[in-house]
């Protein structure tokens, strides 16, 4: 099958959908498909071959982080050509409805469109003020998937209409047999924590506050931090003698991520609520650490009702803390759940991500052309 | 020369006008011609699953699962949401393993029902919304079009991929069943 992928946010700076385009089009591309990515990014970078760059995007804020995303008539003009070239038959855009890459290829399709929708928006004044613009972009889809149960609702509440739901896929053996960083994760006890630490949402307060109350207790216990943000920001609520407790590994690669998650004993994932999956979570389950996150919608699915990973109350220092407390005390209990995570975690490898996906691919060529496929599209086509 | 100005108005107003009006009509039958293909492919998917049931009732030996498949394979457009909600129960009651060939198609086909059901209904929604729209409905731009109509079944439960080991046959709708009926 000829595929072809539309980013809407720049592969020149690293995020949730970029790594899930880039782990989709492999997975894709593994099992024999024939794959084009295009996502702005800048001409001269170092970018996997199938990536097709669209130029430099504009920094805009959204959904309270920054997307960088391409949108007017140069950028109209490449995808046009780009798919003029491709001769796709389907084309996958991710979030379709954020002015970027992504409508604009919509609005220029002819063939069958697959959307998949990331964030779970709940309410939105832009949603509702170009009602008339959405309509004309969700009249070109053909088939919805939404990667949780959050987005989901926001699909069938927002436009009336369903989605197929698709969970994020994780390179579970990318993630299970990295190498822990030298020296870690040590005998004393090790949280983990990855992700924007300065950003509300991401609940990093209530893991800091319960590591201060832990760490006077535990002399060995030591914290493991990684993700954007400047080293100040992380230290400075922290009493100054447990700031060599903390280590701060900054902007970590792929590769990184991988040994980061794989160097902890218990990986804690502390938000509060705007977390449309977990993505984390699953490579934390992949990677095989033992995982204590606060009991919202989503963590709760991804973590098999609780069964993969201990849930605490949302937003409950005390509740985390005396969880921690538990799950550091208790070697048995975190192999129980690892154990358990690696197993539930195996319905969200990319191969089998990717199978799903295929069919939904299948099935809007087939609502598009009105006959039915062989059934094999699904399967790897050797030399295709 | 003021009398210039109206011409010109009225010119630019009358292209802009039929201009989006053009459009519409163009909007309007893709949406009709997208909810027919989505009809029959829905339609196409129906009839493999039932032809695939009635493999697995040969089989296994079940009147009443291959009762269901053929009167979902005869059932005329009147009772033909009935029969695929006998249809969708039958395969409930026996519960579906994907031990052998004929059983990992009908699950692979059931799991290809539930997603061309969910697309053909929100593709006839979209062309239900475009037939509601003030402009359309005054001009009478959708008589041309049959008005499209949902496929109201229950949602057929989706059933768990098998075990991916090699590629499976999917049979035709017309072989098995011919060979079913033969009996």
């Amino acid at each position: 099958m000829r595929i072809g992928i539309v980013s809407p946010y720049s592969f020149d700076v690293p995020g949730g959908v970029q790594n899930h385009i880039v782990d989709l089009a492999e997975a894709l591309i593994d099992l024999g498909h024939t794959v084009s990515v295009l996502a702005p990014a800048d001409e001269d970078a170092d970018h996997p071959p199938y990536v097709v760059p669209a130029g430099r995007a504009l920094p805009l804020p959204y959904n309270g982080s920054v997307a960088r995303i391409a949108f007017g008539p140069v950028s109209t003009a490449r995808v046009r050509r780009w798919l003029a070239r491709g001769q796709f038959d389907v084309l996958h855009v991710h979030e379709p409805l954020t002015l970027s890459l992504s409508m604009l290829a919509v609005l220029s399709s002819r063939g069958p469109v697959v959307a998949t929708f990331h964030t779970a928006i709940t309410r939105s004044r832009a949603l509702a003020a170009a009602q008339g613009l959405l309509q004309m972009v969700v009249e070109k889809i053909t088939a919805r998937i939404a990667v949780s149960e959050l987005a989901r609702k926001v699909q069938v509440e927002h436009l009336g209409g369903g989605a197929v739901e698709i969970p994020n896929g994780v390179a579970v053996a990318k993630f299970a047999t990295a190498a822990p960083l030298p020296d870690w994760p040590g005998t004393g006890g090790t949280l983990g924590f990855l992700g924007r630490f300065t950003e509300a949402r991401k609940g990093f307060p209530l893991l800091r506050t319960a590591f201060v109350t832990l760490a006077r207790r535990r002399p060995g216990l030591r914290l493991l931090v990684a993700g954007p943000g400047h080293r100040d920001d992380l230290y400075d609520d922290v009493p100054a003698d447990l700031h060599d407790r903390i280590t701060f590994l900054g902007l970590v690669s792929e590769a990184d991520k991988a040994r980061m998650l794989r160097s902890v004993d218990v990986y804690v994932a502390p938000n509060t609520g705007g977390e449309s999956f977990g993505m984390i979570l699953t490579e934390a389950m992949a990677a095989g650490a033992a995982i204590a996150a606060s009991d919202l919608d989503a963590f709760r699915r991804v973590l098999d009702g609780g069964r993969a990973g201990a849930l605490f109350r949302t937003g409950d220092a005390d509740a985390l803390t005396a969880l921690l407390d538990d799950l550091l005390d208790d070697p048995a209990r975190r192999a129980e759940l690892a154990a358990c995570a690696r197993s539930v975690v195996g319905a969200f490898d990319w191969p089998s991500v990717a199978g799903r996906v295929l069919e939904v691919y299948a099935t809007a060529i087939e609502a598009t052309d009105g006959r039915v496929l062989d059934a094999e599209w699904a399967e790897p086509r050797p030399g295709a | 020369m003021p009398g210039m100005w109206w011409v010109v108005s009225a010119v630019t107003l009358i292209v802009v006008l039929s201009a989006y009006l053009v459009w519409t009509a163009h909007r309007v039958e893709r949406v009709h011609r997208r909810a027919q293909s989505a009809t029959r492919a829905l339609d196409a998917h129906l009839l493999r699953r039932a032809a695939a049931a009635a493999v697995v009732a040969e089989r296994a030996d079940s009147v009443e699962l291959y009762a269901a498949a053929r009167l979902a394979l005869d059932a005329g457009p009147e009772e033909r949401e009935a029969a695929e909600n006998d249809l969708t129960r039958q395969l409930a009651t026996v519960g579906l393993t994907g031990t052998d060939d004929a059983g990992r198609a009908l699950i692979v086909i059931s799991r290809r029902v539930v997603l061309a059901r969910q697309v053909h209904t929100d593709l006839v929604r979209d062309a239900l919304t475009a037939r509601r729209r003030p402009l359309v409905r005054l001009l009478r731009m959708a008589r041309g079009y049959e008005r499209p109509r949902y496929f109201d079944i229950v949602e057929p439960v989706m059933p768990q991929l098998p075990p991916a080991s090699r590629p499976v046959a999917v049979p035709a709708p017309a072989g098995p069943v011919e060979a079913v009926a033969h009996l």
